[in-house]
């Protein structure tokens, strides 16, 4: 059993691809300059929530609305434990990590009976909950006036925190891209296309969806927690839905169930908006319209306009533009 | 600290607030039971009302004529909603999408972006106030600002014409049934897809008439609209999706609760009771106080 657990990983391929991926990103450093590396170290970051939120809802179907409060639960986790408790960097940060896979296992047991409205509804409610905590419980987290917390090294400089966040997202993809390609993963995407049928096949839904809650939130608390230690200053704004709504368009556009496509657009859509902060909001104003577009032509965001792209360039592979299930039109 | 007359002031305030609450939860959840998908967006149909009702009042009626500028401002978000509803909600049905939550969840998220952005990009971030000239009304032994009263009061009306709506109309009645089956309404004739149309414009059009009313409390600016989503929502969930007795009684109880845990145990908790009230009734009720038994599949 052990032995077969990941038969199915092109080891060669996947090494080959992350080499390839990840060999411009390490020289990097050799021509960005100091703001430029800040804003890709920045962008790592959504990197990860983007790609843990896509295993959560993309590839499982739950579609949860609390990511960013995971992101903020392992930052303030660990923010708190050193403020209150002088607790060391290696002490506090496992344990904003471990907090937050914690919070994601009790989220993922009250939400495991409903159905998606209900789901949304009520991880969007645990979300606003930490939000709201964390910015009235001002006299233990100081609130807006924002919780300074220590740096990870004592004097580095930018591109030392570039190749952490660096690793920290290559080790969490490849581990993600493990999960996905284990028989976890083909369990999740049961649980996806039909609950009650994969209930049925043997699929230990319960188990499998709670897992993949508490392993996501880990996640999501990982990336925060190194989040906080590098920003140097947290705010509740860390856990606001309008971060969400940000993971949300990374991902759709990227391809909501796609493994590479949300990898692929994460960093980009941060790095373009910290650039174009200073034209106001119109950078949210045109991705909102994109998002719209994408889902009304193309549900399956870049990922699926590129296969289809893939598909009319090599026509010998099969294509399967068809829809899985088609859907008689209703009645006029 | 604690005397009685605190306890009547805080009672009605309560009650005040939780009736204004109520009228935006009513409005995500008739779209609910129409159209069968939330509208995450609502807040910023508050928020285009709000900016038409003050729109109204400052540039061409006056202060005095705001019980005119409302229903103007309700109409106009109608319409708004009718021309978007076949644009973004109606592709989940004619278009055989398979994951309709999720699809709806994506979409209303991104129009609630696009809105909230463009209304930003355009205005700024400023806040406005249109301003309200009604003297100060003693209600009991507690003075209440006059907009406020008069919000009140207006929802009220606005309640009170929603439920003839339903029941005294054919429209109603075409409404009630597709609530109970869209199947169903189909098979009589009914154009459900127009239907669909005419009842997010209804939805949204209840979330306008709120930020009309509320413009002169809580004024004029691109992200009014959030706190009372968020009260929407939680009276949602607390009432039970698709039930509009349960939007009110738990509009009502949110007011109460939120008002008397204001003023006896600790006021920049404020927003938190509601999600605690909340949390709990996920726990112990997850489909609410009224709502529809939660059935899989």
């Amino acid at each position: 059993m052990k032995r077969q657990l990941f038969a199915l990983v092109d080891w060669r391929r996947l090494v080959l691809v992350a080499a390839a991926l990840t060999a411009p990103l390490l020289l990097l450093p050799l021509v960005a300059d100091a703001y430029a590396l800040h804003v890709l170290t920045i962008s790592l970051y959504y990197v990860i929530l983007a790609a843990s939120w896509n295993l959560l809802a993309g590839v499982t179907g739950q579609f949860s609305l609390a990511h960013q409060a995971f992101a903020a639960i392992g930052g303030y986790g660990s923010g708190l434990l050193v403020r209150h408790l002088g607790a060391p960097l290696w002490a506090s940060m496992p344990f904003g990590v471990a907090l937050a896979a914690l919070l994601g296992f009790a989220l993922g047991r009250i939400v495991l009976k409903m159905r998606a409205i209900y789901l949304a509804i009520a991880t969007w409610a645990f979300a606003e909950t930490i939000h709201i905590l964390l910015t009235a419980a001002y006299r233990f987290t100081r609130g807006e006036l924002g919780l300074t917390v220590p740096a990870l090294y004592r004097s580095a400089g930018p591109a030392a925190y570039y190749y952490t966040f660096l690793v920290l997202a290559l080790v969490s993809v490849l581990a993600m891209y493990l999960v996905v390609r284990s028989p976890m993963g083909f369990f999740m995407c049961a649980i996806k296309d039909d609950e009650l049928r994969a209930q049925s096949f043997g699929v230990d839904t319960v188990r499998v969806k709670t897992a993949v809650f508490t392993l996501t939130s880990a996640f999501a608390g990982l990336a925060g927690a190194f989040y906080a230690h590098y920003t140097l200053v947290l705010s509740p704004q860390m856990a606001d839905f309008s971060e969400m709504a940000k993971l949300i368009i990374m991902v759709v556009v990227g391809g909501l169930g796609s493994f590479a496509g949300p990898l692929i657009t994460a960093a980009p859509i941060q790095i373009l908006t910290t650039y174009l902060e200073k034209y106001g909001e119109w950078d949210m104003v045109i991705y909102a319209v994109l998002v719209i577009a994408l889902m009304r032509s193309y549900p399956g965001g870049l990922a699926a306009l590129a296969g289809e792209l893939r598909g009319r360039l090599a026509p010998s592979r099969p294509r399967h533009a068809a829809p899985k299930h088609p859907l008689p039109d209703p009645p006029p | 600290m604690f005397s009685s007359e605190l306890l009547a002031q805080t009672l009605i305030a309560g009650v005040m607030i939780g009736v204004i609450y109520a009228l935006m939860a009513l409005g995500i959840t008739f779209i609910y039971s129409i159209v069968k998908m939330i509208n995450w967006a609502m807040g910023e149909f508050y928020m285009i009302g709000s900016f038409v009702q003050y729109a109204l009042v400052v540039y061409l009626l006056g202060p005095d004529l705001w019980w005119v500028a409302a229903p103007l401002s309700a109409a106009t978000v109608f319409l708004l909603g009718m021309v978007i509803e076949p644009i973004l909600i109606k592709p989940m049905f004619t278009q055989g999408i398979e994951r309709r939550d999720d699809y709806a969840t994506v979409v209303t998220i991104a129009l609630l972006l696009l809105l909230r952005n463009l209304a930003t990009a355009l205005g700024g971030p400023y806040q406005r106030n249109p301003g309200s000239d009604l003297p100060t009304v003693m209600i009991g032994p507690l003075p209440e600002s006059g907009a406020r009263f008069a919000a009140f009061l207006c929802t009220l009306l606005a309640l009170a014409l929603f439920y003839l709506l339903l029941k005294r109309t054919w429209l109603g009645l075409a409404l009630r049934a597709a609530a109970q089956s869209r199947i169903g309404v189909e098979t009589a004739g009914i154009d459900i897809l127009r239907l669909d149309q005419v009842a997010f414009g209804i939805g949204v059009a209840l979330a306008a008439i709120a930020g009309a009313l509320l413009a002169p409390v809580f004024f004029v600016f691109p992200t009014n609209g959030v706190v009372t989503t968020v009260k929407g929502f939680e009276i949602i969930v607390i009432g039970g999706l698709g039930s509009i007795p349960g939007a009110l009684v738990a509009g009502i109880l949110l007011g109460v609760v939120e008002s008397l845990g204001t003023a006896f145990i600790s006021s920049p908790y404020q927003n938190a009771y509601g999600f605690l009230l909340v949390l709990l009734i996920l726990l112990i009720r997850p489909s609410g106080l009224f709502g529809e038994r939660v059935r899989q599949a």
